[in-house]
């Protein structure tokens, strides 16, 4: 049967053309926008969800993953005591500053953890292995972040202010959006780079270079040939981030949430989906991103909508003697809404495959050269062909009342 | 004729001429008699008045037309007189300001909107001077598009469409878009889509009036086959004088008044 929605559509291929360009845009803009917020928040809680933990011990104050105030290594044996709790590890999170060979410095996040452990570091491993870090001044970082720390390989060997540090294996999707570039390390080394500090450093410029010196720096000095001694283990007084739990099974989360909390004063302790969704709703809610990234999208649906209702309402007026010739020969007015809904439909379908395959293709092309991912899930997939759908028959009703008030006395209109 | 001589054929006739006089001439009470008389068109008192200006303008002025069932009536008369006016107003796709209209029995006037779209769809066939093809639609398919309207689809649609462009010679042009097609050729698509669903009037706004003699005639000739061998009532409002041929009855206008 002769589709006229179809036909009409096809009647004139450069302007279904720029029709479809424009919708592919929108649909693009909408997809991308929401692929990076989904991305963005999704990265933002990698390391929670490839944590094997099912609770985990902070300080009270914590605000999101990656600012909490710290607490006493002694929590760790003391969680140990409770009933109830199968493992317990140490998680510590510090800054640092990266100084690459160039001389260019980069704030860096610096994970400590046990990599014999089985709460942290589950990622996948592009090149080496996490045993590596037991060697003294070693991390690993995600792959994406080789640029930019300007490293080229397995090995490279750069500064964490004022420690050198060789890279020993890369992961893979490990690098959160928000936060300054993540390297992980043993929890000795992860305390040496980071409590080492920065904050006693006597950083110079000479010629655009930053020149930094430490009394570290001064003994770890190519002039001296020998080896820096390793760093020194964690004692009681030292601080760490949270406590990583894994309960015994079969163990009530809530109650043992519970029982820990009594146990270990001033802690606050959170399951792991409470620990993703606090994160989330900091980065989605607290700073501007989720509303930016939403505008984004929102401004996409309306310049989908402006495009799909301007090349409808103009077919449907190039045809409009057609329209009212179907009128006046009977036709209700649902076999004419039916027509230009059709076409309506035929526009989003065929504005939404190929932007999706746009997207899809630029998603990987921004993790590879980029690590920013567009996250695409079928449940993004499925919703944003839901709004091309709507966003394109939605703006059928103005064509559609324009037939409406067709006076079906034009048709004899020469 | 008088009350003695009571007429066979026609007692309908013979007896309304004889015995009575009509009360008023409203169309429910003219409807049986028309019907009786195999009348197709009716049209009483039909008034037209436009307020599209500064002042509204009288168009039609109390229109009288009798139309009988089969025959080829036509509608001739100067530009602006209100030909296609009444031509809307007759197929019901205008409502007159005053008077009636029926159609075969029916009083088309008091119809709702919708009663009205029914009653095209089920007993009007239309034919356009500009043809109003659908562009981007093979002839085959602008015929399709009438069946599907009237709820034929599938198989039974093609089937029905190849068979309607056949009767009016296109059977090798049924697979050519409209700008691939003469005038002539256009016509008779046109004409084959307002003979879908076997309708029992057909109305036509100047049919010949963008063609040339030859294809003019051709389509004269198919409008007038179609009207004796299907038994139609066709109305045809023209300028073409050759159509007058054709005609069993023509009707002037003129001023918004048939002569
Ligand atoms: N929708 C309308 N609004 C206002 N005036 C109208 C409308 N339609 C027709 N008229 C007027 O009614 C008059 C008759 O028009 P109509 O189209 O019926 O003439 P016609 O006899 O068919 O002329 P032609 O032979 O040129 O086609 C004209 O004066 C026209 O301007
Ligand atoms: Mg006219």
């Amino acid at each position: 049967m002769a589709s006229i929605a179809r036909k009409n559509l096809f009647e004139d291929i450069p302007r279904f053309i720029v029709a479809q360009a424009g919708i592919m845009f929108a649909v693009s803009l909408v997809t991308i926008q929401l692929g990076i917020l989904d991305g963005f928040s999704r990265s933002t809680t990698r390391l929670i969800e490839q944590s094997d933990a099912d609770l985990w011990v902070s300080s009270q104050e914590m605000l999101h993953l990656e600012v909490t105030l710290p607490i006493p290594l002694e929590r760790l044996l003391q969680t140990r005591q409770v009933n109830g709790v199968e493992r317990a590890e140490a998680l510590i999170s510090r800054s640092g500053v990266w100084l690459d060979s160039a001389g260019h410095i980069v704030p860096v996040k610096v994970w400590g953890f046990n990599p014999g452990g089985r709460l942290f570091g589950n990622w996948r491993m592009s090149q080496g292995s996490l045993s590596s870090l037991q060697e003294p001044y070693t991390f690993i970082t995600d792959r994406s972040n080789l640029g930019a720390l300007d490293l080229k390989q397995v090995s490279d060997v750069g500064k964490i202010v004022p420690l050198q540090a060789k890279l020993v294996g890369l992961s893979e999707d490990t690098q959160s959006m928000a936060s300054s570039t993540s390297l992980f390390a043993s929890l000795e080394n992860a305390n040496a780079f980071g409590g080492s500090g920065s904050g006693n450093l006597n950083c110079t410029i000479q010629a655009g270079q930053v020149e930094c010196l430490s009394p570290l720096t001064r003994s770890t000095s190519p002039s001296s040939s020998e080896p820096p001694p390793p760093p020194r283990n964690l004692s009681l007084e030292d601080s760490i981030s949270y406590v990583l739990v894994q309960a015994k099974p079969d163990q009530d989360l809530s109650e043992l949430k519970k029982r820990l909390e009594s146990a270990l004063p001033n802690t606050r302790v959170h399951t792991k989906a409470e620990m993703v969704e606090i994160t989330h709703t900091y980065w989605r809610k607290r700073t501007g991103v989720g509303f930016i990234l939403g505008l984004g999208a929102t401004v996409g649906v309306i310049v989908g909508m402006v495009v799909v209702s301007q090349i409808l309402y103009s077919s449907v007026s190039d045809h409009i003697k057609e329209f009212g010739t179907l009128k006046a020969m009977g036709a209700s007015d649902w076999v004419v809404y039916g027509v230009i809904t059709e076409q309506a439909l035929w526009m989003a379908v065929l504005g939404y495959v190929p932007s999706m395959a746009l997207c899809l293709g630029l998603g990987a092309w921004t993790v590879a050269t980029k690590g920013i991912v567009i996250l695409i899930t079928p449940g993004t997939a499925i919703a944003i062909l839901g709004v091309t759908v709507i966003m394109c028959v939605g703006s059928a009703l103005f064509a559609i009342q324009k037939v409406t008030h067709v006076d079906p006395a034009i048709v004899f209109k020469a | 004729m008088t009350a003695s001589h009571i007429n066979i054929a026609n007692p309908v006739r013979a007896l309304k001429r004889s015995a009575f006089t009509l009360p008023e001439r409203t169309l429910s009470n003219l409807g049986v008699w028309e019907r009786f008389d195999r009348k197709a068109i009716v049209a009483r008192d039909v008034e037209m008045v436009f307020r599209s200006g500064t002042e509204p303008s009288l168009v039609l002025k109390g229109i009288d037309l009798d139309i009988p069932q089969g025959e080829i009536q036509l509608l001739m008369g100067p530009s602006g007189s209100g030909k296609t006016t009444l031509l809307s107003i007759l197929a019901g796709i205008l409502t007159p300001t005053a008077g009636s209209v029926c159609l075969l029995g029916q009083e088309i006037t008091r119809m709702s909107k919708q009663q009205l779209s029914n009653f095209r769809l089920n007993n009007i066939g239309f034919i356009f001077q500009g043809f109003n093809l659908f562009p981007a639609l093979t002839a085959l398919e602008n015929v399709e598009v009438a069946l599907k309207v009237k709820g034929v689809r599938g198989t039974v649609a093609r089937r029905d469409a190849h068979e309607l462009l056949s009767q009016v010679g296109l059977e090798d042009r049924m697979n050519y878009l409209p700008r691939d097609l003469s005038g002539g050729q256009k016509q008779r698509v046109a004409i084959a889509r307002a003979l879908v669903g076997n309708p029992k009037l057909i109305m036509a706004d100047e049919p010949t009036a963008s063609l040339d003699s030859h294809s003019g005639h051709a389509v004269i000739e198919l409008l007038r086959d179609l009207a004796k061998k299907g038994g139609r009532t066709v109305l045809i409002v023209t300028h073409d004088s050759r159509l007058i041929d054709v005609a069993d009855r023509v009707a002037y206008l003129e001023d918004g008044i048939l002569t």
